[in-house]
C-alpha cells in the first residue's frame, strides 16, 4: 500500500543542471508547462472567432477575462489597470494548475508549498515595493490604525506589522493546504477502496462505498480548485489595493 | 476548510502506523513537499513557465480578448447612438409635421373666416343697396300716389260740382252758377268728412 502523500513526490523526467543548481525537468515542471499551454491555447483558440455574438468557448474565455477584470476593478479600482495582465495570469495559472491536478495520474503543482510560497512572496514583495514607490515614507502610516486610542497604538502597530508580514504565509499555506488535503483525502478513500476490494468475496462489494465518496469528493475538489484560485487572486487584489490606496 | 486540514493532520499522524511512511521515501517525515532538494528545480520552472505565460497573456491573449470586448461595446454604443439619433429625428419630424398641420389648420380657419366675413360684407352691402333702392322706389311711388290722389281729389271736387249742377238742373230746371254749386259741394263734403272722422 502506497502512502496517500506519495502522489506529491517530485520525479525527475530528465536531469538538468544550471550553474550548479539541480533544475531537472520533473513531473511538476511538466505540469507547469501543461498549465501554460492549456490556458494559453484554450484562451487563444476560444477568442479566435472574435464573433460579435460569442459562441460557447468564446463566451467562456470572455467570462474568465471579465471575471478577473471585474475583480480588479471592484477591489483595486482604475489604478489596478496596469496590473491586470499579471493578475489575470496568476488567476489562470492557479486555476489551471488546480484543475489539471484533478485529472487522475496528473500532478498538482500548487500542492507544493515552495510553489505557492514563491508566488505569495513575490506578490508580497511586489506589492510592498509598489506601496513604497508610490507613497514613500508615508507607507508606514499603513501600520498605524486611524482613530485608535493613543495608549493602544504601540500594540496595534505590532499587531498590524505581524499581520502584514504573515500575509505571504497565509496566502501560500491556504492554497497549498487545500490542494494537499483534497488530494490526500481522495487518495485515502481510493486506498480504502482498493483495500476493501482486495478482501475478496462478498466483502469486496463494500468498496463501492469509498468509490461513491470519491465521486462526491471529486466534485467538491473541483469547487475547491476554482474557489482557491479565486481566493488567491482576490487576496492579491486586496493587497494591491492596500498598497495603492493605503487605508 | 478547517475540517479538511484536521483530517489531513490525522491522516499524516496515522500514516506511520499503517506503514505508509515507507512509501513516502524521503527524509522530511512523509511529506514530499518538504524535501528541500526538489525546491530549486520547482522554483526555476515556476519562474520560467510563469514568465512565459505572463508574456503570452499580456502580449497576445488579453489584448485580443479586450479588443473583442471593446469592439462589441463600441458596436453596442454605436447602435444605441444610432437608435437615439433615429428616435430624435422621428420626434423632430413628428413635431414639424404637427406644426405644419397646425399651421395649415389655422390658415384654413383664417381663410374660411375671411371668406365668411367677405361674403357677409358683400351681402350686407347688397342688402343696403337694395334697401336704399327699394326705399327710393317706395318713396317715388308714394309721391306718385300722393300726387295722383291729390289730383284725383281736385278732380273729384270738379266732377262732384258738375254732377251736382247737372243733377240740380235736371231735377229743378234751375241753372245754378258754377261757384254756388262748388261752394255747397265743398260744404257737403267737409260735413261728410267730419262725419266720417267722428
Amino acid at each position: 500500500m502506497h502512502s496517500p502523500v506519495e502522489q506529491f513526490t517530485i520525479k525527475v523526467l530528465f536531469a538538468l543542471n544550471l550553474f550548479g543548481y539541480d533544475v531537472s525537468f520533473t513531473n511538476s515542471s511538466l505540469f507547469m508547462v501543461l498549465t501554460v499551454l492549456a490556458s494559453v491555447v484554450f484562451l487563444a483558440l476560444a477568442i479566435r472567432p472574435a464573433a460579435l455574438i460569442p459562441g460557447r468557448m468564446q463566451g467562456l474565455a470572455e467570462m474568465l477575462y471579465e471575471f478577473v477584470a471585474d475583480m480588479v476593478r471592484s477591489n483595486v479600482g482604475n489604478e489596478g489597470r496596469p496590473y491586470f495582465p499579471v493578475i489575470f495570469t496568476l488567476f489562470m495559472f492557479v486555476l489551471f494548475s488546480n484543475l489539471l491536478g484533478l485529472i487522475p495520474y496528473s500532478y498538482t503543482t500548487t500542492s507544493q508549498i515552495v510553489v505557492t510560497f514563491a508566488m505569495a512572496l513575490t506578490i508580497f514583495l511586489g506589492v510592498t515595493l509598489i506601496a513604497l514607490v508610490k507613497h514613500g515614507f508615508h507607507f508606514f502610516s499603513f501600520f498605524v490604525p486611524s482613530g485608535a486610542p493613543k495608549a493602544l497604538i504601540p500594540f496595534l502597530v505590532i499587531i498590524e506589522v505581524i499581520s502584514y508580514f504573515v500575509r505571504p504565509v497565509s496566502l501560500s499555506v491556504r492554497l497549498f493546504a487545500n490542494m494537499l488535503a483534497g488530494h490526500t483525502m481522495l487518495k485515502v478513500f481510493a486506498g480504502l477502496a482498493v483495500m476493501i476490494a482486495s478482501a475478496g468475496g462478498v466483502a469486496a462489494a463494500g468498496s463501492v462505498l469509498p468509490l461513491i465518496a470519491i465521486i462526491g469528493l471529486t466534485g467538491l475538489e473541483v469547487l475547491v480548485a476554482v474557489l482557491q484560485a479565486y481566493v488567491f487572486t482576490i487576496l492579491t487584489c486586496m493587497y494591491l489595493n492596500d498598497a495603492l490606496h493605503l487605508h | 476548510m478547517k475540517h479538511k486540514t484536521l483530517l489531513l493532520v490525522v491522516t499524516l499522524l496515522m500514516s506511520p502506523a499503517f506503514g505508509w511512511a515507507a512509501g513516502g521515501g524521503n527524509e522530511a517525515g512523509g511529506l514530499p513537499q518538504l524535501d528541500l532538494t526538489t525546491w530549486p528545480t520547482q522554483l526555476f520552472w515556476l519562474i520560467v513557465t510563469f514568465a512565459i505565460m505572463y508574456l503570452l497573456m499580456s502580449v497576445m491573449v488579453t489584448p485580443r480578448i479586450r479588443s473583442v470586448l471593446e469592439d462589441r461595446q463600441q458596436r453596442i454604443t454605436n447602435d444605441l447612438e444610432k437608435a437615439r439619433d433615429a428616435d430624435s429625428k422621428v420626434t423632430e419630424m413628428r413635431l414639424s409635421y404637427e406644426a405644419s398641420l397646425e399651421a395649415a389648420r389655422s390658415e384654413a380657419a383664417e381663410k374660411a373666416r375671411d371668406a365668411l366675413n367677405e361674403a357677409k360684407l358683400t351681402a350686407e352691402k347688397a342688402e343696403a343697396e337694395m334697401a336704399t333702392k327699394l326705399n327710393r322706389k317706395i318713396k317715388t311711388a308714394e309721391k306718385k300716389m300722393m300726387k295722383m290722389r291729390d289730383d284725383a281729389m281736385v278732380n273729384i271736387d270738379e266732377v262732384a260740382a258738375e254732377i251736382t249742377a247737372l243733377t240740380v238742373s235736371h231735377l229743378t230746371n234751375l241753372k245754378p252758377t258754377k261757384a254756388a254749386v262748388s261752394k255747397s259741394v265743398k260744404i257737403a263734403m267737409a260735413a261728410r268728412a267730419n262725419q266720417e272722422a267722428s
